[in-house]
């Protein structure tokens, strides 16, 4: 019998009205992701990739189509309701990291904690574990201006595993980093899936999105195969 | 997450001190002087509140000119009538309801002894003066109806003359100059509290025929019962009105006084009020538009933690909540330096200004609801951002 997937996306349709001009960013667009699965999604500038990636995120809703979760469909949920549930399913790794500059490491990967039902007191023990899954033990003090990109990078990936979400969502995470940092990066990814994590890659880059299980590729706005 | 939300807002605050210290001014200065001149007001009401319960709430005064304590001053500018033959018309016709009556000559005079001088206010009445303003002696002994008959140059120092001018000592029967007028000091009043003490007294034949005066500067005298003071004041009246018009003097009793006093004082806070409010409203749209520019400079941190499951709520809350701390901790740092102020008025300036906890506890209430009240369309702005568009920000 197969797996329940976790998220579908059923015939999404993005569109942009800029004048009298319709831009769209998505058609058609049907996608399953099943628990467990590394997936990576690849394309030029301007594809649609970001768009598509805000949509499985959460952040955005689909001109049409329906986006389901975990068997209901969030497509039209009130946008309280929504930030609930990427706070509780999503974790976002980001291409500019997105580290508040003033707080410590730990602050960092204790956000989303914030915003969700977890005790507090349970917020530095859990936090710190994922800094040791990222192997940043040694600079839980440190504000994240004090640390190096890849190091940052990690922080933030640390901070997006601490809610133990169903999906890790990563838009050109290795984009502000050298390659042999950005390799490093990859692994820690590959290492995650290997211990289960969902991990969905987004990237412009063939060979980088060859590592995944699955490959989508994604030219103007639609899946080609 | 209060807490959490609270922490950042001060780290935030922190982050930029010149720029949260010149935002907070506004409020420092408006709650500073609010809560200064609300203590130094309290102070002069302290002041004025015991000097005139020190000298008996039934005291009575009859005034030259027509005086309406809360209206045109212009009115009073009549010339004076009053002399002894008014005097006599109270003895005859209200002495069943006063006593003590006594002319009343004030004159600023500078006494001095030795090379030391001192200005002060000299008043001159007869021998019943004493009683009816509560008077007692420390030492030596008061003017008499003799002395009053034959113009004695006798004077009676109020305490505090003798710190200015004998060092302490005691001055019964040594000799003082008031103005170039020599005169033998005989006796010195006890300790009363307040400006009273600063005073001189002399008979008052003795002010007419030496300092050349020819009218009182009030008829004093007190109520037989204080229950019946208004009573008495209508004796008084109908007594006055054989010789007076009705417009050429007045009679006030000492509530009248202090109640003018009050209306006065009250005027006064309402101008500090409104003072207060355009300060605050300055000082709150400081805040605000600081609050805005704060917006748009973290658009990126808004996107972020929307991403990372922040709701429009939580994302208001914690803008309310800097906007909120920002006016608070200035309101406080107001009401700290003029608490301070007000310490220092008391110290160095020997006046009673102090800061009622109603007015500390106002100030505070007031910079919190500035900063609630500017802080809600800054907070509902960052609200609105839509994620999307705050991670891409530049
Ligand atoms: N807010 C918007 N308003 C109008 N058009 C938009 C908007 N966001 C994206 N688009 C358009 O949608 C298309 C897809 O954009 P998207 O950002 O998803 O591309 P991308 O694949 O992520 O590109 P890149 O690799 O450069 O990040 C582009 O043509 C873009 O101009
Ligand atoms: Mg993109």
């Amino acid at each position: 019998m197969a797996v329940e997937p976790i998220l579908s996306l059923k015939n999404i349709n993005k569109s942009y009205q800029i004048g009298g001009q319709k831009i769209e960013a998505l058609k058609n667009v049907s996608i399953d992701i099943h628990p467990g699965d590394f997936i990576s999604i690849v394309g030029k500038s301007g594809s649609g990739k970001s768009t598509l990636m805000h949509i499985i995120g959460l952040l955005d809703t689909p001109t049409s189509g329906q986006v389901i979760l975990n068997g209901k469909d969030v497509s039209k949920y009130p946008e309280e309701h929504l930030a609930k549930v990427r706070n509780s399913e999503i974790g976002f790794v980001f291409q500019a990291f997105n580290l508040l500059s003033r707080a410590t490491t730990l602050e960092n990967v204790m956000l989303p904690l914030q915003y969700s039902n977890t005790p507090k007191k349970n917020w530095e023990r859990k936090a710190m574990e994922m800094l040791k899954l990222v192997d940043l033990q040694e600079r839980v003090n440190n504000k994240s201006n004090e640390l190096s990109g890849g190091q940052r990078q990690r922080v933030a990936i640390a901070r997006a595993l601490v809610n133990d979400p169903s999906i890790i969502l990563a838009d050109e995470p290795t984009g502000n980093l050298d390659s042999k940092t950005g390799s490093e990066i990859i692994k820690k990814f590959i290492e995650l899936n290997k211990l289960g994590k969902t991990i969905i890659l987004v990237t412009h880059d063939n060979d980088l999105a060859k590592i995944a299980d699955k490959v989508f590729v994604i030219k103007d706005g639609e899946f080609v195969k | 997450m209060i807490y959490e939300l609270y922490l950042s807002a001060i780290r935030s605050l922190l982050s930029n001190k010149t720029r949260t210290f010149l935002t907070m001014l506004g409020i420092i200065i408006g709650v500073f002087a609010v809560i200064t001149l609300i203590g130094v007001g309290e102070g002069i009401q302290n002041y004025v509140t015991k000097q005139f319960s020190s000298l008996g709430s039934n005291l009575l005064f009859v005034s030259p000119g027509k005086r309406n304590l809360r209206g045109d001053p212009g009115a009073n500018f009549s010339s004076n009538k009053l002399d002894d033959k008014h005097v006599k018309l109270i003895e005859t016709y209200s002495s069943d309801f006063v006593t003590g009556i006594t002319p009343y000559i004030e004159i600023g005079k500078t006494l001095s002894y030795k090379n030391k001088n001192y200005y002060t206010v000299v008043n001159a009445f007869d021998e019943d003066g004493f009683s009816t303003y509560n008077l007692t002696l420390d030492s030596g002994r008061f003017f008499t109806r003799a002395d009053i008959t034959s113009n004695s140059r006798v004077v009676v120092l109020g305490s505090n003359i003798l710190n200015e001018l004998f060092s302490n000592q005691d001055p019964v029967g040594k000799n003082i100059k008031i103005g170039d007028k020599t005169f033998l000091i005989i006796g010195v009043a006890a300790e009363k509290g307040g400006s009273i003490d600063n005073r001189a007294y002399i008979p008052y034949t003795t002010a007419k025929s030496i300092f050349n005066i020819k009218n009182y500067s009030s008829i004093v005298m007190k109520a037989l019962d204080s229950e019946n003071v208004d009573s008495a004041m209508k004796r008084i009246e109908i007594a006055l009105y054989r010789d007076l018009d009705k417009d050429e003097f007045t009679v006030l009793s000492q509530k009248d006084l202090l109640n003018s006093f009050s209306s006065i004082l009250s005027t006064v806070t309402l101008g500090i009020g409104a003072i207060a409010a355009i300060s605050l409203l300055v000082g709150g749209i400081g805040i605000m538009n600081i609050m805005l520019v704060t917006v748009t400079e973290r658009t990126r941190e808004i996107g972020l933690r929307k991403a990372v499951g922040a709701t429009p709520n939580n994302i208001a809350i914690q803008f309310l909540i800097e906007a909120t701390a920002l006016s608070v901790l200035g309101g406080s740092i107001g009401i700290g330096l003029g608490i301070l102020v007000a310490f220092l008025i008391r110290t160095y300036a020997n006046f009673d200004a102090t800061v009622p906890l109603w007015s500390v506890l106002l100030a505070f209430l007031f910079s919190a609801c500035v900063g609630i009240l500017f802080g809600t369309y800054p907070a509902l702005k960052a609200a609105k951002k839509d994620p999307i568009e705050a991670l891409r920000y530049e």
